[in-house]
């Protein structure tokens, strides 16, 4: 029974880990909507939040390839450059952990202002460099400026997001 | 959980249990668990891919070895169904200990664990997406941010199952070491134990750990590069 089952079992669990994968693509909201102005401010950011990394994967999945299709390329760095500019409206007061809603916004955008407000406005002076290469069909360019984009995102995560669980 | 050792009476015959490719394996997976770890709490996610890519090209290696390797290291060799590992763990009181050239068939379960969950845990980190979307596994181009993130939680859950076998395994050479006298670090180390009779298990020769080395860092190669030539 040994070399079978073994063989099954190594098999099962990189299919299952695969199939699941695809069963539960969407990592949605938990519960349903909430009704106070900052619980929604919060729910919306969420759904943002999530464009904008969904923006910046389809630039970077697409850099990885030998002929980037240059669509792809400017129409995700517009999504972002529009993104970038829109997120300090997505944390009006209220929609921190005091909204009742589950958020991984730290008290500190809110006691910390000016420090966010700089944050914020980095990845916005870097996205827009980005959004400019991506214009100019410059590859090159922007696989190096990826880094620094990426640099800001986790920069702000680091002070103002609450850290996941490793 | 290597078992191999009696040091009560009679076990006098100094003689060749694991093979230098199975401690070779055993022992950087430990160094590169450690790192891996390491480099993932304090955000190295370039040295943690690596780090990855060397454990996938090892979890390969040891999968190969396990068919075509020496006879102590042989998955058809050592695992035993649950009537043999029942009978096993009803003899796990008694504090003489009987000498099997190879792992027992209580420790060949964990021997399977541990590659299983490794599988599953290169696997959910090939996958895995930062929150940044920055850093990611070389196949996360395969699935979407959503997905992506999803691999990165299972990737976390994974890896505490992961650390509780790791402290399973080491309360297990524990026992064995103190309840029941038995060194199971030592062979692993050197490679040789005593035995009352040579057992005389069939080594692989060099030439096979080298095809299989071929096999496995290519392979691992190739998922670095997410599958792409």
């Amino acid at each position: 029974m040994a070399l079978k089952s073994i063989t099954v079992a190594l098999a099962l669990t990189a299919g299952l880990a695969l199939a699941a994968g695809a069963a539960l693509a969407h990592e949605g909201h938990q519960g349903p909507p909430p009704k106070t102005p900052g619980g929604k401010a919060a729910w919306a950011r969420h759904d943002n939040f999530k464009a904008q990394g969904a923006a910046f994967k389809a630039i970077l999945d697409e850099l990885k390839k030998d002929q980037p299709d240059q669509a792809v390329l400017t129409t995700n760095a517009n999504k972002l450059k529009g993104t970038s500019t829109a997120l300090p409206s997505w944390f009006p007061k209220g929609s921190g952990p005091e909204s009742g809603v589950k958020t991984d916004a730290k008290a500190e955008v809110w006691t910390d202002a000016a420090g966010f407000a700089a944050a914020s406005n980095k990845l916005q002076v870097e996205v827009s460099k980005f959004q400019q290469l991506a214009t100019a069909g410059d590859v090159a360019g922007m696989k190096a400026q990826s880094r620094v984009v990426g640099g800001s995102c986790k920069g702000c995560h680091d002070k103002y997001r609450v850290p996941e669980k490793k | 959980m290597a078992d191999g050792g009696a040091v009560g009476a009679g076990a006098t015959v100094r003689a060749r249990l694991w093979d230098g490719p199975t401690r070779l394996v055993h022992w950087t997976l430990v160094i590169l668990l450690g790192f891996s770890w390491w480099s993932a709490e304090t955000d190295h996610l370039q040295w943690h891919r690596w780090s990855g890519y060397w454990v996938v090209g090892l979890v390969a290696f040891r999968l190969v070895w396990g068919f075509a390797g020496s006879a102590s290291a042989r998955f058809a060799g050592f695992v035993k169904g649950p009537a043999a590992t029942l009978a096993y763990l009803k003899s796990l009181p008694r504090r003489t200990h009987d000498v099997v050239p190879g792992h027992n068939p209580l420790g060949a379960w964990s021997v399977l664990a541990i590659l299983l969950i490794l599988v599953t845990q290169t696997v959910t980190g090939l996958f895995a997406v930062d929150i940044d979307a920055f850093a990611a596994g070389p196949l996360s181009d395969r699935v979407d941010f959503d997905t992506g993130r999803l691999f990165a939680k299972w990737h976390h859950w994974s890896f505490t199952a992961l650390q509780v076998l790791v402290v399973l395994h080491l309360v297990a050479v524990a026992f064995y070491l103190v309840y029941k006298r038995a060194n199971l670090i030592g062979p692993m180390i050197t490679g040789y134990n005593r035995f009352k009779t040579d057992p005389g298990l069939v080594f692989a020769p060099l030439w096979r750990a080298a095809v299989a080395t071929v096999v496995a860092a290519g392979f691992a190669w190739w998922v670095s590069k997410g599958f792409r030539m």
